[in-house]
């Protein structure tokens, strides 16, 4: 692992269009900003443990009763939204 | 009602395959990549989103509109890319549903599993608005 040190303030550039900038100290906290393009996405670690931890707590016997759900009525729009450009940029690849 | 049709006795006229693939897998279970999305009548809106070669066990997955009506996952390009999702419309969503015991359940909002119905490949996905949605969102049961 690449390890540098940082002020408060000063930045770190990833692949030339990815900045990472250390906003402040705030005790044991650090602030940090990031500026990405939207196609990079930004998550914290977090997330992706809790998620795994889901994942694995929800493996169920497929004889498992089921209990009963509330009907909902079908969602009139679609699903997903995303930027228009992007379906559109995911076409011509 | 937007789904694939996907049963066992119902194989998609294309290429009589009903395997769903998923490159990067599921966070957790990264090496199983290929997967079949089961229903039994009985169990509806349920369905079981079982790893090939696995039968005893599965998740339990359900289209989320039935844990929060308006849910609205937002793809960012990469995942719109990576799934060759050429319209809204092409994408499958289905949430991971967590039984609590006691008649409770979660749907896992934050990481929807997405497939393109007309490739089939799919992917645990983490929206853009990952942090609007709950991991653990309560399922109203009745």
């Amino acid at each position: 692992m690449l390890i540098l040190s940082r002020k408060p303030g000063e930045s770190i550039v990833i692949d030339g269009h990815i900045t990472v900038r250390i906003v402040r100290l705030e005790g044991d906290v650090v602030k940090v900003g990031i500026e990405a393009p939207a196609s990079v996405p930004v998550h914290r670690q977090e997330v992706y443990d809790e998620i795994q931890k889901n994942n694995r707590e929800a493996l169920t016997q497929t004889a498992a009763k089921l209990p009963r759900v509330v009907a909902q009525a079908e969602p009139t729009s679609l699903g997903v939204a995303a930027a228009k450009d992007s379906f559109h940029h995911a076409h011509q690849h | 009602m937007n789904t694939l049709e996907l049963t066992p006795t119902e194989r998609p006229a294309t290429n009589g395959n009903d395997v769903i693939q998923l490159p990067s897998g599921l966070l957790g279970f990264e090496r199983v990549k290929n997967y079949r999305l089961l229903t039994r009548p009985e169990e509806e809106p349920f369905m079981w989103f079982q790893m090939v070669g696995e039968t005893k066990q599965a998740f339990l997955v359900v289209p989320p509109h039935y844990a929060l009506p308006d849910y609205r996952p937002d793809l960012s390009d990469l995942d719109v890319a990576f799934l060759d999702l050429e319209d809204p419309s092409e994408a499958f969503v289905l949430n991971i549903v967590t039984l609590r015991g006691k008649g409770q359940a979660t749907v896992n909002l934050k990481g929807p599993i997405v497939i393109n119905r007309r490739t089939r490949i799919g992917k645990q996905v983490i929206p853009v608005n990952a942090a609007e949605y709950a991991i653990r969102h309560p399922l109203p049961l009745s």
